[in-house]
C-alpha cells in the first residue's frame, strides 16, 4: 500500500483513465461535480505543498484561484486569445502576484502569516469587486470555453481536462516531494534555523512553494472560469479559502493524494448534506452544511493537534 | 574529511551586543585559524551562545564585525554565512522530524555551494526536480550514497532509514554533527556538543572534532564539560559578563586566577 | 467637508462596535494566547437572538438580556467543546479551530434563523442627533454608551479587583495561577464567556441601526479583529483606539472611493500593521507566543 501511495504518476494515469470512462455513464450533474472536485483538488495539491510540506499557512488561496480565473476570462474575451493561453496567463498572473506579495507576507510566521494571507485574500477579493473593467460586482460573463480544433468542450470534456490537470499536478508535485527538493522543504518546516545553518535558502524555498501553490490555483481558476462561462467575486472569497483549508486538513496536509481525497470528501459531504438535511429536518435549508464542515474541521484539529503545520519540529527553538 | 587546501581565519573584531538594556557582549575580539580547536569558556550567561549567534548570522551585533579571511560575515543571513563555510550545531540538536537520518544528511549536501563537487542547491532545482529530469535524479541518488558514506564515518552505519523522531539523544547529537561536517565547512561552531552524552558518545564526538581539526577546519567549541574542553582545545578564550577575561593555552587559562574566580564553585582540572 | 464629517460620524458608530468586538478578541488573546476568529459570531448571535425574540413579541429588555446570556453560553460552549479538548495544540492550530467554530456557528445560525434579515426597534425614540452639522441615529448613543460601560467595567475589573489582578498575574506567569486556587483553565473559560457576552451585548445594541443577518458575524468579526490587531492585540485600550480608528477610516474610504472599499481598506491596514508594526499601535513589542 505504501508503494502505491508514492507511485504518483501511474496511479494518476489510472485515475484519469477511470474518469474518462466514467463521464460517459454519469448524468451531467455528477459530471459537473466531478469537474468541481478536480478543480478544487488541483488547488489543494498546491496548497498542501505550501502548508503541508513547506509548513506554512494560507487562508487566502481563493484569491489566487480568482486571479487565474479573471486573467484567463478577461484575456479570452477582450483580446480573443484562446483559453489555453488564458490558463497559462492566469497561472502566470497568480505566480507574479504571489511572488510580489511573498516579500511582505513570508516574513511572517504561523499566526501572523495566517492573518496576513487572510487579509490578502480579502483585499484581492475587494479588488475584483471594485474593478469595473473586469465586471465589478456583476461579475464577468461570456467566457469562451476550451476547444480543440472545432470541438468545443462540453461538460464531459471539462471533467476529463480537470482531472488530467490534477494528474499532471500530482506527477510534478510527486516528483518534488520525492526528491531532495521535497526533503529540503520538510527540513525548513521542521527546523528552519537548523536548515539555514546548513546553508539551505529557506526563504527562497518558502517563496517557491508559495508561488507554486499560486500557479496550481491559477490554472484551476482558469478552468473554472471557462467551464462555468461566468464568474463573479463571490466565487473567490474568504469562504472558499476556508474550504480549501478544510480539504487540506481532512485529506492530510502532508499528502498529495490527501488533497484529492479532501476535495472529494468536502464536495461529496456538501452534496449529501444538501439532499439529506431537508429530509431529516424539514424546513431547514440545505446550505447550512457549513455547520457540519465547521464541526468536522474542529474535530479533526482536536484529534491531530500537531498535524496542522507539520509541527513535528522541536518546539521553540528555530 | 577532505583536507582543505588553505585553512582560513575567522576574525571576530570588537563585537558588542546590547539588547533590552543588557550588554551581552562587550568589545570581544579574537581569531581562530583553520586546523585548530578554540575553546570558548565562561560561566552561564557569559555570552557564549550570543557570540555563536552573531558569528553564524542569527543575530546582528550592535557593533563590531566578523570576518572569514577578507570576507565580511556580519549582516549576512544565516544561510549565506553557512554557504560561505561557517556552520554550527545547537545546544539542543535540531532534528528534521519527517525525514529519516539519511535524508537529514542529504539536506546538508544539497545546500552548500562550498565544496563545489555537489549538485546545484535545492532551491535552484525546482524545475529539474519537479519534472523528474534524469540528471537531477542521478544527482539525488549520488547524494544518498554520499550521505551513507558520511554516516558510516560517523559511526551511524545502517541508520540511514531510521526516522529522526526515533533517535536517542546521543544519536541526535552525532547526526547533527555529521550534518554539519557534511557541508565541508571551514569553520565549525559547536554549542555544547557533549552535554547529555554517555562516555562512549563523548569519545565519538571528540574523535570527530579531532578529525575536523586534522582536516583543516577551525573548530570553535563551547562546552561546560571543562575537562574535556581543555583536553581537546589548542587555545582557549574565556568570557565573563560578555567580556574576554583570558585567552591562551589551556593550561595557562586553567591556572588563571581571574578565570577561576569567574567559575567559583566549578572545578577546573 | 460636511460630507467628510458625516463619514467620520458614521465611522464613529461602526467604530464603537468594532471596539467591542476587538475588546472580546483582546480579552481572549490576553488570557489564552488564542486568536479567536469566531468572535464576530457572538455579535451576530446576540443581535439575532434579541431580534428574533422581539419579533416574537417579547419585550426588548428581556430579549436583550436573554440574548446576552445566550451569546455568553455559546462562548462558554465553544471553549468547552472546541478549545479545551485540543490539548497541546499550537497557537496556529487553535486559530484554525476557531475558524472551524466560526464556520459552524454561521451554519447553525442559518439553520435556526434562515437567511432573512432581522431587526430591532431602536431603544429610544427620537430623531437623529445632530453633531456639528452631521447626523447620527439616536441608537448611536446606546452603542457608545455600551462601549463606555464595557470598557470602564473591564478597566475597573483588571485594575481594581482582586479577581482581575489575579487574572493579570496568572496570565503573566501561569504557574502562579495555582496559588490562587484557580486553574488557568477556568480563567480561559471565563475569558470566552465574557468575550462572548461583550460581543452579544454589542450585537444587541447595534442591530437597530443596520439590522442583522446570519452572516453579519463575518463582517463584524473580521473588522473587529483588524481593529484589535491595529490597536495592539494584547491591549484593551488598543481595542478602543483601533476600533474607532478603523471605523472612521473605513467610512471615509468608502465615502471617498466607493462603498466596496471599506473592507478592503481595513484589510489593507491589517497588512500594513502586520508587516510594519505587528504589535499594533498600543501593544507591547514582545508578544505572547
Amino acid at each position: 500500500m505504501r508503494r502505491l501511495s508514492t507511485a504518483y504518476a501511474p496511479v494518476a494515469a489510472v485515475i484519469v483513465a477511470v474518469i474518462a470512462v466514467l463521464v460517459w455513464f454519469l448524468p451531467s450533474y455528477y459530471t459537473g461535480l466531478l469537474t468541481l472536485v478536480g478543480i478544487y483538488a488541483l488547488v489543494t495539491v498546491g496548497l498542501n505543498l505550501f502548508m503541508g510540506y513547506a509548513g506554512q499557512v494560507s487562508l487566502g488561496q481563493a484569491a489566487f484561484v480568482g486571479i487565474g480565473a479573471y486573467t484567463s476570462a478577461v484575456l479570452s474575451v477582450k483580446l480573443h486569445i484562446t483559453p489555453w493561453l488564458g490558463a497559462i496567463a492566469g497561472a502566470l498572473a497568480a505566480a507574479l502576484v504571489a511572488f510580489a506579495l511573498s516579500f511582505i507576507v513570508l516574513r511572517l510566521r504561523e499566526n501572523l502569516l495566517a492573518l496576513a494571507t487572510l487579509a490578502l485574500g480579502i483585499v484581492i477579493n475587494v479588488v475584483f469587486n471594485e474593478w469595473d473593467f473586469i465586471g465589478g460586482s456583476s461579475g464577468f460573463k461570456g467566457i469562451p470555453g476550451f476547444a480543440i480544433g472545432s470541438f468545443v468542450f462540453d461538460q464531459r470534456a471539462y471533467a476529463i481536462l480537470a482531472w488530467v490537470l490534477v494528474g499532471i499536478g500530482i506527477w510534478f508535485a510527486g516528483n518534488l516531494v520525492q526528491s531532495t527538493y521535497g526533503r529540503a522543504l520538510i527540513a525548513v518546516s521542521a527546523g528552519e534555523l537548523g536548515a539555514q545553518a546548513l546553508g539551505v535558502n529557506s526563504e527562497g524555498l518558502r517563496r517557491q512553494a508559495f508561488v507554486l501553490s499560486a500557479v496550481y490555483a491559477g490554472i484551476a481558476g482558469a478552468v473554472y472560469a471557462s467551464s462555468f462561462t461566468y464568474i463573479d467575486p463571490t466565487s473567490f472569497g474568504f469562504l472558499l479559502s476556508v474550504n480549501f483549508v478544510l480539504m487540506s486538513v481532512i485529506g492530510g496536509l502532508r499528502s498529495l493524494w490527501g488533497a484529492v481525497i479532501g476535495a472529494a470528501i468536502v464536495v461529496a459531504l456538501g452534496q449529501i448534506l444538501q439532499t439529506v438535511i431537508p429530509l431529516v429536518l424539514p424546513g431547514a435549508r440545505g446550505d447550512f452544511q457549513s455547520f457540519f464542515l465547521g464541526v468536522i474541521l474542529v474535530v479533526m484539529l482536536i484529534l491531530m493537534p500537531r498535524g496542522l503545520t507539520s509541527r513535528f519540529a522541536n518546539g521553540g527553538r528555530a | 574529511m577532505t583536507a582543505i587546501a588553505e585553512p582560513v581565519t575567522l576574525t571576530v573584531s570588537a563585537v558588542s551586543m546590547r539588547f533590552g538594556g543588557v550588554q551581552a557582549l562587550d568589545d570581544v575580539s579574537f581569531s581562530a585559524r583553520g586546523g585548530e580547536v578554540l575553546g570558548v569558556m565562561g560561566p552561564n550567561g557569559a555570552g557564549k551562545t550570543t557570540l555563536f549567534n552573531i558569528i553564524s548570522g542569527v543575530q546582528r551585533p550592535t557593533a563590531g564585525t566578523v570576518q572569514l579571511d577578507e570576507v565580511r560575515l556580519t549582516g549576512r543571513p544565516v544561510n549565506r554565512v553557512a554557504a560561505l563555510g561557517v556552520t554550527r550545531t545547537f545546544q539542543t540538536p535540531v532534528m528534521f522530524w519527517g525525514l529519516n537520518v539519511r535524508e537529514s544528511v542529504c539536506i546538508a549536501l544539497t545546500a552548500c555551494e562550498f565544496g563545489g563537487s555537489y549538485p546545484p542547491r535545492a532551491d535552484r532545482a525546482l524545475l529539474p526536480s519537479g519534472l523528474g529530469m534524469p540528471a537531477r535524479r542521478r544527482a539525488d541518488t549520488a547524494l544518498r550514497a554520499r550521505a551513507d558514506a558520511l554516516l558510516e564515518r560517523a559511526g551511524l552505519t545502517h541508520m540511514g532509514d531510521r526516522p529522526t523522531e526515533s533517535l536517542a539523544f546521543g544519536e541526535e547529537r552525532l547526526l547533527e554533527l555529521t550534518r554539519a561536517l557534511a557541508v565541508d565547512p571551514r569553520v565549525l561552531l559547536l554549542d555544547e556538543p557533549l552535554s547529555g552524552l554517555n562516555p562512549d558518545e563523548v569519545g565519538e564526538v571528540l574523535r570527530l572534532i579531532r578529525g575536523a581539526r586534522a582536516g583543516g577546519i577551525a573548530v570553535l567549541l563551547v562546552e561546560h564539560a571543562v575537562g574535556e574542553l581543555l583536553s581537546v582545545a589548542d587555545r582557549v578564550v574565556v568570557l565573563d559578563y560578555g567580556r574576554t577575561i583570558a585567552e591562551g593555552a589551556p593550561a595557562d587559562v586553567a591556572a588563571n586566577p581571574a578565570v577561576i574566580d569567574a567559575y567559583i564553585g566549578d572545578e577546573l582540572e | 467637508m460636511a460630507a467628510l464629517w458625516q463619514y467620520v460620524l458614521g465611522g464613529v458608530v461602526d467604530g464603537a462596535i468594532f471596539a467591542l468586538v476587538a475588546a472580546g478578541f483582546v480579552l481572549i488573546y490576553q488570557v489564552t494566547g488564542i486568536i479567536n476568529l469566531a468572535q464576530g459570531e457572538f455579535v451576530m448571535i446576540g443581535g439575532m437572538t434579541a431580534a428574533a425574540l422581539t419579533t416574537g413579541g417579547m419585550p426588548v429588555v428581556a430579549a436583550a438580556a436573554i440574548a446576552v446570556v445566550v451569546a455568553a453560553a455559546v462562548g462558554g460552549l465553544t471553549y468547552v467543546l472546541a478549545i479545551r479538548p485540543a490539548r497541546g495544540a499550537t497557537p496556529l492550530t487553535l486559530l484554525f479551530i476557531t475558524l472551524g467554530v466560526d464556520v459552524a456557528l454561521r451554519g447553525l445560525a442559518l439553520f435556526v434563523w434562515g437567511t432573512n434579515p432581522y431587526s430591532l426597534p431602536p431603544f429610544s425614540s427620537g430623531s437623529a442627533i445632530h453633531v456639528f452639522g452631521g447626523a447620527m441615529p439616536p441608537q448611536s448613543l446606546w452603542v457608545l454608551g455600551t462601549d463606555a460601560l464595557v470598557f470602564a467595567a473591564l478597566y475597573v475589573f483588571f485594575r481594581h479587583t482582586k479577581m482581575g489582578t489575579a487574572v493579570r498575574a496568572a496570565v503573566a506567569n501561569p504557574p502562579i495561577a495555582s496559588t490562587f486556587g484557580i486553574p488557568l483553565r477556568t480563567f480561559a473559560f471565563g475569558s470566552f464567556v465574557v468575550a462572548a457576552a461583550i460581543g452579544g451585548l454589542g450585537g444587541v445594541v447595534v442591530t437597530p441601526i443596520p439590522g442583522v443577518e446570519y452572516d453579519a458575524g463575518l463582517t463584524y468579526g473580521l473588522a473587529g479583529f483588524v481593529a484589535a490587531v491595529l490597536g495592539g492585540i494584547d491591549s484593551l485600550p488598543g481595542a478602543l483606539l483601533g476600533g474607532f480608528t478603523l471605523g472612521i477610516v473605513e467610512h471615509v474610504a468608502a465615502g471617498l472611493l466607493s462603498p466596496g472599499w471599506d473592507q478592503g481598506i481595513g484589510f489593507f491596514i491589517l497588512l500594513l500593521v502586520l508587516v510594519i508594526r505587528p504589535q499594533g499601535l498600543l501593544g507591547r513589542a514582545a508578544r505572547r507566543a
